[in-house]
């Protein structure tokens, strides 16, 4: 017996809401990228899903890709949280706009 | 033989002015010699070509072309050369006065230690060029050209002292009124150019049967269609009136006519040599010796004839009477020259062709005279010019005196002293037809007549005050001497001006009823003037029976009486005038310690010496109204078009500056932004595709 | 024998740029000079050698040709190398190094600090507008055009007076303004005739729309006729071009731009770059776009502009106080005549203008020159600071005389000659309604001319003298009179003969006016 698509599909709307929230009440920087990683994988859940929903591989392909992605972007992310500290003495988001106007 | 030399006749002074600009500050008298023997040189090329012209020769050819040349236009611009009586004598007068004025600069420049001479003679030798070159150009558009160098030479000249404020400053005025001239002048030439180049092959020539004058007479005659023309929808003969009256204009501006006269006494601030030559024989004259050379195109207009003669008459009178007041020597004599030059304007305006060139003779000889004369007074002074501290000079310096004396007497127009015949000859000219023809001529005549007595009396007033009656000043008591270089120049002059007027003794030949004296002609000038290169010549305008001004203008002489009569009474008229005016002007001022016996016109006289206060208005025009309207546009300028310019920069730096706000640098916005503009968008695409 | 001249002029150029970048800035002004002296002689060479015949856009027999595939942009189009000069560009080409060189040498005594790139950009400038002059295809011409603006940009922006970012920018940025308009109406030109056009070559676009079949819906915009279509891109082209000139309206850059540029930069400006604009509006508006300019209406609307700008371009010259400004002011007025001249679309209009083109290069360089001269020695500029300078360098202030002189239209001096042919050409008109209404008008300019020079001249160099600035007032050195010199003796021989140059001009102008000889003056009734 299988598990309707439209399941997959709410789960992975919870959870990017559940990401979404975080980007838009967080100040800190680590939960910032820690959101950005739940939204990356209610993506990953949808390509999963419709993989198996059409019967092809071209869906977990890409998540692979994704995961990829999200590991260069987590180390690349986290540098930039360091420096933020370094900078900053915190990392609290709202404090680093230095290059605006 | 052919006139092969004549380009020399103007190449000379050129190569003297080279002389003196590059070498003349290393040569013994500073480019003075080299100045003298060009002018020498030029001034018996031009006895040689007044031969040949004399053995009925002429020569009208073009020399090179300046531009346009070959296919692809109608019209070729070119120089060319020009000699026939009209310029053969002229070339005589400007060649001979420059080469007397070149001998006087010696002792009023050189003799007097000034500095700077290399300029002076290189200026000279520009002047003399440009003149000569003009006075036998071919076309119109090089006598412009020439017309414009002479007046930079004037600008040169009369701010030859640039140390000092005032002479660069009468020499700016003189250069722009007369450009204002020349500005009329110059669309004058456009307009004849591109009237008559669909006609002929040589629109601007001044002599030949392709040239305007030519045309123009034919058109308006009939005998030629009008079809070729490009008149701008005028009659012919009405737009030849407008162009004759835009050329006119720069005649009026170098002549000193009313109404822009009033560079001229400001041009006194020149160096007195140059007053002289600008004053007889070329910048001033050059104006009148236009008139003559296209008079064929001024004859088929009564109307230019008319104005011309109108504003003759004016100025003549208009400037003699400001004459009377001034108290230096060489302001009596500027104003003198503008009333002249409104003689020759009358006589020309008047069908006295030969009457105005006559009397443009006599005057440069004697005016030429007066000035030199004044500049040997002005040495002897130290140069002071007023005329109230001099006196008593007759006997200390009597070659001067004696010179001086003749040509007052030709300028007063006393017989039988040049001037007589000739102004006699002008008046005669404007009487008779304006009996014939026009009541209009007679109002120009009236002012002629009533400027005799008036020219007398100022005249006089200045020999006496300036010669007779006791010295009124140490510089008068013990005058500074004057030398060979001084005295030669006058003695030519003096000779001539009172000799001058026997080239033309109208009234003589009437009263005797014969044109010859035994041998001796009695009116060579006449003679000389009617025959030369055909269509051109004063028997074609004036003398013949279908001359132009009577076929055009209707000019018919009308007489009081007889001819003979009339002749007589007109002599006798003008001469009774001058004469009065004269003892007048003698008897008033010749005093040991005489009175200003012009007060006594009280506030008329203030207006007098004011020049009617004609400087007043033009400087008024210059300062009241066109600087500020400069400066009205560039504030314009300045606030509105580059206030546009700099207001649109504004604009965006402004909505750039307010708009940029949106960028906070807080990433948690952006998103909101972000979030907020997916939800709408689905809401949107929600509602327009009917999903709820 | 194949010889590319063209190439090897602007190629000259861009050598002689690298090279100057890269020495050091004692010897650059030397190294500058003798680079400039390779064009200058290659171009004195075409001069002298040039023969052809007709017009570049019109199918005449061009000299130095070169036409080759350049690059390839897919199927349909190609960008074509096409360069060329007829009787129209020649003249400029010879003026642009002629005025590079001279320029070059005078800036020896006012530029002293990096030399080497001053020079530099100056010879990368010339490459640039020699190729505006030769250019035969429209995207190489573009290329040249911007090409010109940037190191303009950087000579002003950096070598200037106080204010000269704000002279920069509103220089570049005006004119870049300008170059979008012209550029999307060349482009709509181009593409918005269907394939009536559909070519970069200029000669092969001009000849294209010189035909008659375009069809009358070809304009894909709804209620657009082919007319109309073509009233608006010379609108467009004639702002863009106009900004250049500069025409009134659009004049305000100018003035800022001379007086904050060093004086060499301002003799490049005045003498060539304006030159740039009325070229091209000569090749574009007045040659491609002939019939437009033909429409009465049209005709009308830039004699006004022709007018207006000699009129109220000398009433500003003559409220300015700053010698610079002066002659900025002026030479608004003096293209005016450029403008007078092209409407007229006869032999001497046309002629006229390019020869007044060539003309006022000189003399503006002359004047910008000699003002430079003077600031160099006294340091100031305005009017009421000095008096008497006669006194002190009499060489200079002669010169200054003469190009006065020169300016108001002396005759036997090149001045005179250009705007008496304008006069002629534009007089009888017949493209122009009431030329001769339009021609008067303008003239009196000239007496405005002399008007403000004669007035800054007496101020100036006349008088007692007197000069309010804090420096002992030198000899001006050799380096600085000989350009003078040199220039001056330019425009006495053009003035002289003007033949010289006129007579190729004249060649390459005929066909634009029909090349008939009735055409020439416009005469009959």
């Amino acid at each position: 017996m299988a598990v309707p698509v439209e399941y997959y599909l709410l789960l992975s709307a919870a959870v990017f809401c559940v990401g979404l929230f975080g980007i838009l009440t967080r100040r800190n920087a680590l939960m910032f990228l820690m959101s950005v990683e739940l939204m990356l994988n209610a993506a990953n859940i949808n390509f999963v899903a419709f993989s198996q929903y059409w019967g092809n591989l071209t869906g977990q392909v890409f998540a692979l890709f994704v995961l990829a992605l999200a590991a260069a972007e987590v180390a690349i992310g986290i540098g930039i949280i360091l420096v933020l500290y370094r900078n900053f003495g915190d990392v609290d988001v709202t404090l680093a706009r230095e290059m605006r106007w | 033989m052919s006139f092969e030399y004549a380009p020399a006749i103007a190449l000379l002074p050129l190569v003297s002015f080279a002389i003196a600009l590059t070498v003349g500050s290393r040569m013994p008298k500073k480019g003075a010699f080299a100045g003298i023997a060009a002018t020498g040189g030029s001034l018996l090329l031009s006895l040689l070509a007044v031969r040949q012209v004399a053995g009925g020769e002429h020569h009208n050819e073009e020399l090179l072309v300046w531009a346009g040349a070959g296919a692809g236009t109608e019209l070729e611009l070119t120089f060319g050369i020009l000699i026939d009586p009209l310029s053969a004598l002229m070339l005589i007068i400007v060649s001979l006065v420059a080469f007397l004025v070149h001998v006087f600069s010696l002792g009023y420049m050189n003799d007097e230690g000034e500095v700077g001479l290399p300029r002076y003679y290189a200026g000279l030798g520009l002047f003399t060029f440009s003149m000569l070159a003009f006075v036998y150009a071919s076309n119109l558009l090089q006598a412009f050209m020439f017309f414009e160098l002479v007046g930079l030479c004037s600008w040169l000249l009369i701010g030859f002292w640039f140390r000092e404020a005032a002479p660069p400053s009468a020499a700016k005025k003189a250069f722009l009124v007369t450009r204002f001239g020349d500005f009329f002048f110059l669309v004058g030439v456009v307009g004849v150019a591109v009237t008559f180049a669909g006609a002929t092959e040589t629109p601007l020539a001044f002599a030949g049967a392709e040239s305007f004058p030519v045309v123009a007479e034919e058109v308006v005659e009939g005998s030629m269609g009008a079809g070729e023309l490009a008149t701008f929808g005028f009659a012919p003969q009405t737009w030849f009136t407008i162009l004759g009256l835009l050329v006119l204009g720069g005649v009026v501006g170098k002549s000193a006519q009313f109404p822009l006269h009033t560079w001229l006494p400001d041009a006194m601030e020149g160096p007195t040599p140059v007053s002289a030559l600008i004053h007889a024989a070329t910048m001033v004259a050059a104006g009148v010796f236009l008139v003559a050379r296209m008079y064929g195109f001024y004859a088929v207009s009564p109307q230019a004839l008319a104005i011309i003669a109108f504003v003759g008459g004016f100025t003549a009178l208009f400037a003699a009477t400001m004459g009377v007041v001034k108290d230096e020597i060489k302001q009596v004599l500027a104003y003198s020259t503008i009333s002249q030059y409104g003689y020759m304007m009358l006589a020309l305006g008047a069908g006295g062709y030969i009457a105005g060139v006559f009397h443009l003779m006599t005057h440069a000889f004697f005016k030429a005279l007066l000035f030199l004369g004044a500049g040997s007074v002005i040495i002897a002074m130290h140069h002071e010019e007023d005329m109230w501290k001099m006196g008593g000079l007759k006997q200390k310096m009597p070659v001067t005196y004696w010179t001086f004396l003749a040509g007052s007497l030709a300028l007063a127009g006393i017989f039988p002293f040049a001037g007589f015949w000739s102004k006699d000859e002008v008046l005669f000219e404007a009487l008779v037809h304006g009996l014939g023809a026009s009541p209009f001529l007679l109002a120009a005549y009236a002012m002629g007549l009533l400027a005799v007595p008036v020219t007398a009396f100022y005249t006089f007033r200045m020999v006496s005050l300036t010669f007779h009656g006791e010295a009124r000043t140490e510089a008068a008591e013990d005058p500074h001497g004057v030398r060979w270089n001084v005295k030669f120049p006058l003695v030519v002059l003096g000779v001539l001006a009172t000799v001058a007027g026997f080239l033309n003794m109208v009234p003589v030949v009437k009263l005797l009823g014969a044109s010859h004296l035994g041998p001796i002609p009695l009116e060579a000038l006449h003679d000389w003037l009617a025959h030369g290169i055909e269509g051109v010549n004063a028997e074609h305008y004036t003398l013949a029976d279908e001359s132009l001004t009577h076929e055009f203008a209707g000019y018919t002489a009308g007489y009081v009486g007889s001819e003979l009569v009339t002749t007589l009474l007109s002599a006798g008229l003008s001469l009774g005038l001058a004469v009065v005016g004269a003892i007048a002007g003698y008897r008033l001022y010749d005093a040991p310690d005489p009175t200003e016996h012009t007060d006594r016109l009280g506030s008329m006289k203030t207006v007098l010496y004011d020049n009617y206060y004609q400087d007043e208005y033009q400087v008024w025009l210059a300062e009241g109204v066109t600087a500020p309207l400069a400066q009205l546009a560039n504030r314009f300028d300045q606030g509105v078009v580059d206030g546009v310019v700099d207001g649109v920069s504004s604009v965006s730096l402004l909505s750039g500056s307010r708009v940029r706000r949106i960028q906070t640098g807080v990433v948690s916005n952006y998103a909101a932004l972000i979030t907020a503009g997916l939800i709408v968008l689905l809401i949107a695409v929600g509602v327009l595709g009917g999903w709820f | 024998m194949v010889l590319v001249l063209i190439e090897a002029l602007i190629a000259a150029c861009l050598v002689g740029a690298a090279v100057t970048f890269m020495v050091p800035d004692r010897y650059a002004g030397k190294v500058g000079l003798a680079a400039s002296l390779v064009p200058l002689g290659i171009a004195t060479y075409m001069f002298a050698t040039f023969e052809a015949s007709g017009n570049a856009l019109m199918g005449g027999q061009l000299a130095f040709e070169e036409q080759f595939q350049w690059v390839t942009l897919g199927e349909a189009y190609a960008l074509n190398w096409h360069v060329g000069l007829d009787g129209i560009s020649m003249p400029l080409v010879a003026l642009s190094t002629v005025l590079t060189s001279l320029a070059i040498l005078s800036a020896w005594t006012p530029i002293d600090e990096r030399q080497s790139q001053f020079y530099g950009l100056v010879l990368f400038m010339e490459a640039a507008l020699l190729g505006v002059f030769s250019a035969l295809d429209f995207f190489v011409w573009f290329v040249f055009w911007e090409g010109v603006l940037v190191p303009m940009y950087v000579l002003i922006g950096v070598w200037g007076g106080p204010r000269r970012k704000y002279a920069a920018i509103k220089f570049f940025v005006y004119t870049n303004v300008a170059s979008l308009a012209m550029f999307i109406a060349f482009v709509a030109l181009v593409f918005g005739l269907g394939d009536a056009v559909d070519t970069f070559d200029m000669p092969a676009i001009a000849a294209a729309l010189g035909e008659t079949g375009i069809q009358a819906d070809a304009v894909p915009v709804p209620g657009l006729d082919v007319e109309t279509f073509k009233i608006l891109v010379f609108a467009a082209l004639f702002f863009g071009f106009g900004v250049k000139v500069p025409v009134v309206p659009w004049h305000t850059w100018l003035p800022d731009a001379h007086v904050e540029a060093p004086t060499p930069v301002s003799v490049l400006l005045a003498g060539v770059l304006l030159k740039m604009g009325t070229y091209a509006m000569l090749r574009f508006n007045f040659t491609m776009l002939a019939d437009v300019a033909r429409d009465p209406n049209v005709a009308v609307a830039v004699g006004l502009f022709a007018a207006v700008s000699v009129i109220y371009g000398a009433m500003l010259a003559l409220a300015q106080s700053d010698l610079k400004r002066i002659v900025a002011y002026s030479s608004v007025s003096s293209m005016g005549y450029v403008i007078l001249g092209l409407i007229a679309l006869t032999v001497y209009g046309v002629g006229g203008a390019t020869f007044q083109m060539v003309s006022h290069g000189l003399i503006s360089g002359l004047l910008f020159m000699v003002v430079g001269v003077i600031y160099n020695q006294t340091h100031t500029r305005m009017v009421q600071d000095m008096s008497g300078l006669a006194d002190r360098m009499p060489v200079t202030v002669g010169v200054f005389v003469a190009g006065a002189f020169a300016y108001m239209g002396l005759p036997l001096m090149s001045g005179f000659a250009g705007e008496f042919f304008v006069f002629v050409g534009s007089f009888g008109s017949p493209n122009l309604p009431s030329s001769p209404v339009f021609t008067a008008v303008s003239m009196f300019g000239i007496v405005v001319v002399a008007g403000y020079l004669l007035w800054a001249m007496q101020r100036t160099l006349f008088g007692p003298f007197r000069l309010e600035t804090d420096y002992e007032l030198g000899r001006a050195p050799v380096q600085d009179v000989l350009p003078l010199l040199a220039l001056l003796a330019l425009v006495v021989l053009l003035g002289v003969a003007p033949d010289l140059a006129f007579e190729m001009i004249r060649d390459a102008v005929n066909p634009m006016v029909g090349g008939e000889v009735s055409a020439a003056l416009g005469g009959g009734a």
